[in-house]
C-alpha cells in the first residue's frame, strides 16, 4: 500500500512539473489527463487496501470526469488553438523549474508542520499534494495562454483533491461529487470563454486582454 | 407548511423558473421571471421569520440549515435578486427595442439569471459545509456568462479575469475547508457529518492550529471572491461590464455570499483558535480594502467603476466591523450587509437608467440628468448620498454603529481611521453624481428628454423608500434578525 501511494504520488508530482514547462497546448491538456488518471489510480489502490466503497467511486469518478470528460470538453471548445504552441511566455524553463522546486520544498515543509491525524495516507503524500496545488497556481500565473492557465488551475484542483484524500478521507462521496460537478461546469464555462476569445482576438493569448484599467 | 417544505421550495422555485425559461415560448420569459422570483422572495421572507422566531431551521440531516447569520444574507440576496429580475424586464425590453440585444439572447439571459439566483440561495441555506463551498463557487460559474453577456472585447476580458481569479480563490478556500474538516477529526472521529450544527457543537474541541489555518485560507480564498484588497482586481472590471441588473446582483448580493462563507468559518474556528487572531486578519484585509476602495474612488472617470470601488470599500468596512468584534460593531456590520446591498442595488438601477438614455459610462459625458430624467435624478442623488453614508439612510446608521463599536472597545485610533476614510469616500462619491445630475450641458437640446419605462423606475423607487425607512426606524423583525445574527457571530 505504502509503495503504491509513493509511486503514484511521485508520478503526480512529476506530471505537475511537466505542465510547468510544456509549451504545446495539447501536451499540457494530455498531461492533466494523465495526472487525473494517476490520481484516480491512487484512490483505487486505496480501495484495494481498505475496501471502502467511497474510494472505489472516487477513483472511477476521477478517471471518468477528470481523466476523460474534462480533457474532451477542453479539446472541443479550444479546437482552433489546440495544436498550437505558446509562443511567448512570462517565465523561462530554468526559472520555472527553479521556482517549482522551491514551491515543492514549501509544500513538504508545510505538510510536516500541520498537526493532523493520519488516516489513509502518510505525511509525504500531503507534501506532494500541497506542492502540486502550488505548482498549479504558479502555472496558471506564469502562462499567457488561456488554455494553459486553465490547465494550471485544474492541476491545482488535483492537488487540493489529493489534500482531501489525506486529511478529509471521511468527508463523504456526495460532497466530492458536488465538487467534481462544480469543476466540470467551471471547465465548460471557461471553455466557452476561451472559444469567445478565439473569435474576438483570434488567439488565446490573454495579454490581448488588458484594456480595462483604473 | 413545515420548515423542510419551505427550504426545498425556496431552492426549487428559481430552479423551476430556469427550466421553464429554457422550454417555454420567449413571450413567457418576462412573466416567468416576475412571478417565480416574487414567489421566491415571499418564501424567503417566511423562512427568515421562522428562523428568527425559533431556533435555527435544520432539516434533512443538517443538509439544509438557516440561522440568523445566513438569514441576514438570505434577506439581501432575495430582495436584491427579485427586484433585479423585475428591473431586468424593463431593461432588456428597452435593449431589445434599441437592437443592443438579440431576441435569442434574451432566453439565455433569463435562464442564467435564475440559475445565478438559485446558487446564491443555495449558499444561504446550505447546512453542510462541503455544500456551502460548492454553492459559493457555483455563484461564480453562474454569473461569469452574465458578465460577458454583451459579448464585447472588454466584457470578455472582465469575465475571464473574474473567473480565473475567483476560481483560484475558491480552490484556496477549499483547502481551508478540508483543513477545517481535519481540525474536527480529533474530537469527532475520522468520518463525521461536516455540517454547521455538528461542528458548532464541537467548536471548542477543534485543533487550534488547523482551525486557525483553515480560517486564514478561507479568508484569503473567499476574500478574493468578496472583493477584499489586494485580491479585488477583477471586481471593478466585472462589476462594470455586466448589464446593470446583473451588476446590482453581483455587488448587492453575490459579494455577501462570499462574506457568509468567511464569517461562517470564523464562527466555527474562533472558539478553538481564539477570536483575537482571527479578528486581526479581518481587520487587516478590511482596512486595506477600505483604503484601496477610497483611493480609486478619487479621480474615477467611469460611474459604474466608481460604484464597484465603493463596493470594495463597503465590503472592507463590513469585515472591519466583524474584526472589531464588540456587540455594537457586529450589529453594525450585519446591518451594513443589508443596507449596502439594497443601496448598491439602487445605485446600479439608477445608473442603468442613465446608461440606457446616455449610452455611456463616462462621468464627463453625462450632464443635466435633473432636466432630462427627473425621477432618475431623484434616485441618483438619494442613492449617492445614501451609499456615501449621509443620514438619514441605512448605511449611515450601520457605519455609525461600527465606529461607535470601535469606540466602545477603546479602539480610538481605529475609529478615527475608519471615520477619516469614510469622509474622503463621501466626497469622492457624492461629487461626481452631483455634477452629472445638476450641471447643464452645453448641447442641452441634444439630449432626448424623459424617463424610459416604469419597470426600471418602480424597483429603484421601492429600494429608495426601503433604505430611507431602515435609516429612521428599524422594523421589529429586522431588528430581531440582526440580533440573532450577531449572537451567532458572537458565540
Amino acid at each position: 500500500m505504502d509503495l503504491a501511494a509513493a509511486v503514484f504520488s511521485t508520478l503526480i508530482l512529476l506530471v505537475g512539473f511537466w505542465l510547468l514547462i510544456a509549451r504545446q497546448i495539447r501536451a499540457a491538456v494530455d498531461g492533466y489527463a494523465i495526472q487525473s488518471i494517476l490520481l484516480g489510480c491512487l484512490a483505487l489502490a486505496l480501495f484495494a487496501a481498505t475496501r471502502d466503497p467511497d474510494l472505489l467511486a472516487l477513483g472511477i469518478l476521477t478517471i471518468a470526469i477528470k481523466g476523460l470528460a474534462i480533457p474532451a470538453v477542453i479539446e472541443r471548445q479550444a479546437k482552433t488553438t489546440y495544436g498550437k504552441r505558446e509562443l511567448q511566455y512570462h517565465v523561462g524553463f530554468p526559472t520555472a523549474l527553479l521556482i517549482g522546486a522551491g514551491l515543492t520544498l514549501i509544500g513538504f515543509v508545510a505538510a510536516a508542520r500541520l498537526p493532523y491525524h493520519p488516516a489513509l495516507l502518510a505525511e509525504p503524500v500531503l507534501g506532494v499534494a500541497i506542492a502540486v496545488t502550488l505548482l498549479g497556481f504558479f502555472t496558471a500565473m506564469a502562462r499567457r495562454d488561456a488554455v494553459l492557465q486553465l490547465a494550471g488551475l485544474l492541476v491545482a484542483e488535483n492537488g487540493v483533491i489529493l489534500v482531501g484524500l489525506v486529511v478529509a478521507s471521511g468527508l463523504g462521496l456526495l460532497i466530492e461529487f458536488a465538487v467534481f460537478l462544480d469543476v466540470l461546469v467551471g471547465v465548460a464555462v471557461m471553455g466557452f470563454l476561451i472559444a469567445r476569445m478565439h473569435e474576438t482576438v483570434s488567439s488565446t493569448d490573454t495579454s490581448e486582454l488588458s484594456r480595462l484599467r483604473g | 407548511m413545515t420548515d423542510a417544505t419551505l427550504l426545498v421550495a425556496v431552492l426549487a422555485v428559481p430552479l423551476l423558473a430556469a427550466l421553464l425559461s429554457l422550454v417555454l415560448r420567449p413571450r413567457w420569459l418576462y412573466a416567468v421571471a416576475a412571478i417565480f422570483e416574487a414567489a421566491t422572495l415571499g418564501i424567503a421572507l417566511t423562512l427568515i421569520t421562522l428562523a428568527v422566531q425559533g431556533p435555527a431551521l435544520d432539516c434533512f440531516g443538517h443538509w439544509l440549515y438557516l440561522d440568523g447569520l445566513s438569514g441576514v444574507v438570505l434577506l439581501v440576496v432575495a430582495v436584491v435578486s427579485s427586484l433585479a429580475s423585475i428591473y431586468s424586464i424593463g431593461y432588456l425590453r428597452h435593449e431589445l427595442r434599441e437592437g443592443a440585444v438579440r431576441a435569442d439572447e434574451l432566453r439565455k439571459y433569463f435562464v442564467v439569471l435564475h440559475l445565478f439566483f438559485f446558487t446564491m440561495i443555495a449558499v444561504t441555506v446550505s447546512g453542510n459545509l462541503g455544500m456551502l463551498w460548492t454553492a459559493i463557487s457555483a455563484t461564480t460559474l453562474a454569473s461569469a456568462p452574465l458578465v460577458d453577456f454583451y459579448g464585447s472585447h472588454p466584457s470578455l476580458e472582465a469575465a475571464w479575469k473574474f473567473i480565473v481569479l475567483t476560481v483560484t480563490g475558491s480552490l484556496v478556500a477549499l483547502f481551508g475547508f478540508l483543513l477545517l474538516y481535519q481540525s474536527g477529526v480529533g474530537a469527532l472521529g475520522n468520518s463525521y457529518d461536516f455540517s454547521i450544527p455538528v461542528l458548532a457543537r464541537a467548536a471548542g474541541h477543534l485543533s487550534p492550529v488547523l482551525a486557525g489555518a483553515a480560517f486564514l485560507l478561507v479568508l484569503v480564498g473567499f476574500g478574493t471572491k468578496a472583493g477584499l484588497a489586494p485580491m479585488h482586481t477583477w471586481l471593478p472590471d466585472a462589476h462594470s461590464q455586466a448589464p446593470s441588473p446583473v451588476c446590482a446582483m453581483l455587488s448587492g448580493a453575490e459579494l455577501n455570499c462570499a462574506l457568509l462563507g468567511i464569517f461562517r468559518v470564523y464562527t466555527l474556528a474562533a472558539p478553538a483558535a481564539g477570536a483575537a487572531p482571527l479578528r486581526s486578519g479581518l481587520l487587516v484585509f478590511g482596512l486595506l480594502s477600505m483604503a484601496v476602495g477610497v483611493i480609486f474612488l478619487i479621480s474615477q472617470r467611469d460611474f459604474k467603476r466608481l460604484l464597484a470601488y465603493s463596493s470594495v470599500e463597503q465590503i472592507g468596512l463590513i469585515s472591519v466591523g466583524v474584526g472589531i468584534g464588540t456587540p455594537l460593531a457586529l450589529l453594525g456590520a450585519l446591518f451594513l450587509i443589508v443596507a449596502h446591498g439594497l443601496t448598491k442595488c439602487l445605485m446600479f438601477f439608477a445608473t442603468g437608467n442613465l446608461l440606457l438614455r446616455f449610452r455611456t459610462t463616462a462621468i464627463s459625458e453625462v450632464r443635466g440628468v435633473v432636466q432630462a430624467m427627473p425621477w432618475t435624478a431623484t434616485l441618483l442623488v438619494g442613492g449617492a448620498l445614501a451609499i456615501a453614508g449621509a443620514p438619514p439612510f441605512g448605511v449611515f446608521i450601520a457605519e455609525f454603529s461600527i465606529i461607535a463599536g470601535a469606540v466602545a472597545g477603546h479602539l480610538w485610533v481605529l475609529a478615527a481611521l475608519i471615520a477619516g476614510l469614510l469622509l474622503v469616500g463621501f466626497i469622492a462619491m457624492v461629487a461626481p453624481f452631483h455634477t452629472m445630475t445638476f450641471s447643464r450641458r452645453a448641447d442641452a437640446d441634444a439630449v432626448v428628454m424623459g424617463e424610459l419605462n416604469p419597470l426600471i423606475l418602480a424597483p429603484a423607487l421601492a429600494l429608495l423608500a426601503a433604505i430611507l425607512v431602515i435609516g429612521v426606524w428599524i422594523p421589529g423583525p429586522l431588528d430581531q434578525l440582526l440580533h440573532s445574527g450577531a449572537s451567532v457571530m458572537g458565540r
